[in-house]
């Protein structure tokens, strides 16, 4: 099928234009802003951000009697380990995500929406910024827009380099200029969100996929995809794949799908041996289960990990599970914010074990030790961090159990290529 | 007014009810760290983590709230086990410096060991994070980052209760460390609180560090009189000697102390304090001083005037009055002070630095007497040739004293307080060591309840009036405190 949000040759607002863009944006004004939540709503678009909650939903939690400000907010701050489909939307098609953020402000009643961009995308950022300069000079964003009365302004801000600001409260705190902790919640950023007022936080692909569903229907885009997945999505696979790379496929796709025919297979002379589906936060997958499993949010929980972010890791045989596992701790341990006692002494704790496993210096006891540290972190902690923590480490070790071993036995590494 | 149920347990609470409060109402405790009952909720220690069904994780009980129907349980084995391993963590990377720090035996780290956990640690000596040791941070506290657990009590104190904002925490993760920020110090009237609040011991107290293990402490419930404020605090003590003055929290005067009163322990143990008598600049026994005292209070009687004192108790002030009227039979004595009162900063400390003003206006009723201005009046034209005062009462009176220079009997419990000019001074016991009534400026009336014993030979002042009375050849026959109180209204 044809792509959604991937599309070429439209990065510039003239070709955007020609090819039917920021018509969606004429028709939603055209219509009561409870009526483009329902079309939302109906389309059953959920959260690409990783949690996938609905969207519709979502904004129609925003208070509608309220007095004061509300704002949309962009999570363009991409910073699951794995994850490289949003930096890729914003490049091809900045102005769907506009044209999106503009159509949400109008539903939700915001009129001011920030993205909030990963401060290492600078060069995102300029292309963010030009398209804002040019959807500006053509009435498509600033005041009245296309005479309808209704005023939007879209900024961008530049992140600082925290991982935990892609949570959403974190980021909120960070761009009010305070260090990116998250909040405890409640209160939902629905209801005190931003500066205090009611606040949406979409991630970039949910709001570029905006503007196809009030152009052509919630109905078109719910009939994509499988049952409550609907619509498309980016899958951004890394790993030793013939074409890793960002692809856009219907939920429910075959994972073996994106693998063999989208990605040509694994380099020569490369066995697969696990999948990371959604992430390097999501509960790992052996070959054999990713062999199996459908790409879309209640088969992968099924398989007992999660869509995610759509960051599918291939991991062949040659990688040592052990040590990819103190990668991913050491990245944690760096980024945990440090408010809640369990992330902040865990994640530490955790690193330091797999760093005794991989200098030779751990016991078996010590895989039960691992295990049991992340069970304790797990569900326990103001934001999910400490869970994108626990879930890898839980995983690893139930599923590759073996290797642990290896490591505390014969303190050698069998999985490593020399 | 929703209906919830803890371990069984049903009651109703008010809307907005946490669940830590709620249990709380129920005699339920939960343990915490972060939370404080005068600060904002941080929820970030995870200790109250308990476990609400149909929610499928725990949650926090300090900022949970009561919903219609909650079943709450707080010693389920889900809950249990969440404390275990939140202890587990906060201890792999404290020093367990436990045999030299200040805080053991009132550390929560050691407490709730002993109550949720014993478990052994399975992590490495070897692999702690080192944090800075001990460094002062102003000019009252010590702070050891080593030891610190992040519940960010003490930056919330700072940032919500003395708005000085000096406190912030640095760093990410397990390498985030509590700081001062840049160009500040930890310099405001209130900083002690922070040593009580740090539920470890990340902040001590320099006046307080390595000078008696808490274990050893008897607390006696008492009243600070370092103002008008007249807040409830309790005297720490061993041995005859005070280690610190902490607040007795209450609804109506306090829940914190400032800095300038938790150190008014200090004067009684002062090297100055007074035991003898002065008799111009030499210190004499108290017996040859109280008769020189009284030989003069005899030659002048009727030309004698008292002063009483809004740092003396009720009784004591009434005392005086008795000695001025019923005794030496002058009508030159005066118990009218009326220093403007209220919270001058907005968080606990006076306008008016004397603890009774209020106090003294009883006595002033029961007793009349004269205006502080006709009395001045009456010093200054040398109709009056001896003058009893409280030491610092006599400042009110100061050029009246030095126009005239009449013979001053002052009395003083330090050396420093002496006036200058003063012909006799007289010491007498502090309110740490002899019960006495003050009024605050709320108008409610507090009690001191004696802490240690006043040195050998030092009397409370009523019974210094007394004997002041008896030699100089009148009787008061006051046998107690209480008697000095006849025709006071109380």
């Amino acid at each position: 099928m044809e792509n959604i949000l991937l599309k070429d040759n439209v990065a510039e607002i003239e070709a955007y234009f020609a090819a039917g863009g920021y018509k969606p944006l004429k028709k939603a004004l055209g219509l009561k802003p409870a009526e483009v939540i329902d079309e939302v709503k109906k389309s059953n678009l959920r959260g690409r951000g990783g949690a996938g909650f609905p969207c519709g939903l979502k904004w129609s939690f925003i208070p509608r009697d309220l007095e004061g400000p509300r704002y949309l907010v962009c999570n363009a701050d991409e910073g699951e380990p794995g994850t490289f489909k949003d930096r890729e939307l914003m490049l091809r098609n900045p102005h769907a995500l506009l044209e999106g953020m503009a159509i949400a402000g109008y539903a939700i009643g915001a009129g001011h929406g920030y993205i909030y961009i990963r401060g290492e995308f600078a060069a995102e950022t300029g292309v963010l910024d030009k398209a804002i300069a040019a959807a500006r000079a053509k009435g498509f964003i600033g005041k009245n827009i296309l005479g309808s009365g209704f005023n939007f302004e879209i900024f961008t801000h530049r992140g600082a380099g925290a991982y935990i600001c892609g949570e959403e409260t974190a980021l909120l705190e960070s761009l009010e200029g305070f260090t990116g902790q998250p909040r405890l919640k409640p209160p939902f950023p629905a209801i005190k969100g931003l500066f205090g007022s009611p606040t949406v936080i979409n991630n970039v692909e949910t709001l570029a996929a905006v503007p196809s569903i009030i152009e052509k229907g919630g109905d078109w885009y719910a009939a994509i995809g499988s049952g409550k997945s609907a619509g498309t999505k980016l899958f951004c696979v890394s790993g030793p794949v013939s074409r890793p790379g960002v692809y856009e496929l219907p939920l429910g796709a075959p994972l073996r799908d994106l693998l063999e025919k989208n990605c040509g297979g694994m380099k020569p002379g490369r066995k697969l041996k696990a999948v990371i589906p959604g992430g390097s936060s999501t509960p790992v997958l052996t070959a054999e289960e990713a062999k199996a499993v459908k790409l879309d949010y209640e088969s992968l929980a099924a398989a007992g990990s999660m869509l995610g972010s759509g960051a599918v890791i291939v991991i062949d045989e040659s990688q040592c599970m052990v040590k990819l596992l103190q990668v991913l701790a050491r990245f944690y341990h760096h980024e945990s914010c440090g408010q809640c006692t369990p992330c902040r002494e865990g994640c530490g704790w955790i690193e330091k074990l797999l760093n005794r496993f991989e200098e030779g210096r751990a016991s078996r006891g010590d895989i039960d030790t691992l295990y049991s540290v992340a069970d304790g972190m797990l569900g326990r902690t103001i934001c999910p961090l400490a869970d994108a923590m626990a879930m890898p480490v839980m995983s690893f070790v139930k599923k590759f159990r073996g290797e642990f071993e290896a490591h505390a036995d014969g303190k050698i590494c069998k999985g490593v290529r020399s | 007014m929703p209906t919830i149920t803890i371990d069984g347990k049903s009651l109703e609470v008010a809307k907005g009810t946490t669940l830590l409060e709620a249990a709380q109402q129920l005699g339920v405790y939960i343990p915490r760290y972060c939370y404080h009952p005068k600060l904002s909720i941080a929820g970030n220690c995870r200790m109250c983590l308990v476990e609400v069904e149909k929610a499928p994780k725990l949650m926090t009980a300090c900022s949970t709230e009561a919903f219609e129907g909650m079943v709450v349980h707080t010693a389920s084995d889900r809950v249990k086990a969440a404390r275990r391993d939140v202890l587990e963590y906060l201890l792999i990377n404290h020093p367990l410096d436990c045999p030299i720090c200040d805080q053991a035996g009132e550390c929560g780290l050691q407490d709730y060991y002993m109550d949720y956990s014993l478990a052994k640690s399975r992590f490495s000596q070897a692999d702690k994070v080192r944090r800075q040791k001990r460094r002062a941070v102003g000019p009252q506290l010590v702070l050891d980052n080593e030891r610190c657990i992040l519940c960010t009590r003490c930056v919330r104190f700072c940032s919500e209760v003395t708005k000085t904002s000096e406190l912030c925490v640095v760093e990410r993760g397990d390498h985030s460390f509590i700081d001062l920020k840049e160009g500040k110090a930890l310099d405001n009237d209130y900083t002690l609180n922070i040593a009580d609040i740090c539920p470890v011991g990340a902040f001590t107290s320099r006046d307080f560090r390595f000078k008696q293990r808490v274990w050893f402490l008897k607390k006696t419930p008492t009243v600070c009189l370092g103002c008008a404020t007249g807040c409830l605090i309790e005297a720490h003590h061993n041995e005859n000697t005070i280690y610190r003055l902490v607040p007795r929290p209450n609804a109506e005067t306090n829940t914190w102390l400032c800095d300038p009163g938790r150190l008014t322990y200090k004067a009684v143990q002062a090297g100055d304090r007074l035991v003898k008598g002065v008799i111009k600049n030499g210190l004499i026994d108290l017996e040859p001083a109280l008769r020189e005292a009284a030989a003069r209070i005899d030659e002048a009687r009727a030309a004698v005037a008292v002063l009483g004192s809004p740092w003396l108790s009720v009784e004591d002030n009434a005392a005086l009055a008795l000695l001025a009227k019923d005794a030496l039979k002058t009508g030159n004595y005066c118990f009218d002070f009326n220093t403007e009162q209220g919270i001058k900063d907005g968080i606990l400390i006076n306008k008016d630095p004397a603890p009774n003003t209020n106090g003294v206006k009883l006595v002033k009723a029961a007793h009349g007497g004269l205006s502080l201005e006709e009395l001045s009046r009456r010093i200054t034209s040398g109709q009056v040739k001896v003058v009893l005062a409280e030491a610092r009462a006599a400042g009110f009176i100061k050029d009246a004293l030095k126009a005239a220079a009449p013979r001053l009997i002052a009395f003083a419990s330090n050396r420093g307080e002496i006036p200058a000019g003063s012909y006799a001074t007289l010491p007498y016991a502090s309110y740490f060591e002899v019960p006495g009534t003050f009024l605050n400026y709320q108008g409610l009336r507090r009690r001191t309840a004696p802490s240690v014993e006043a040195p050998e030979g030092v009397k409370p002042l009523w019974a210094v009036i007394n004997k002041l009375a008896a030699y100089s050849g009148t009787s008061l026959r006051l046998d107690s405190a209480d008697e000095a109180l006849k025709g006071v209204r109380s």
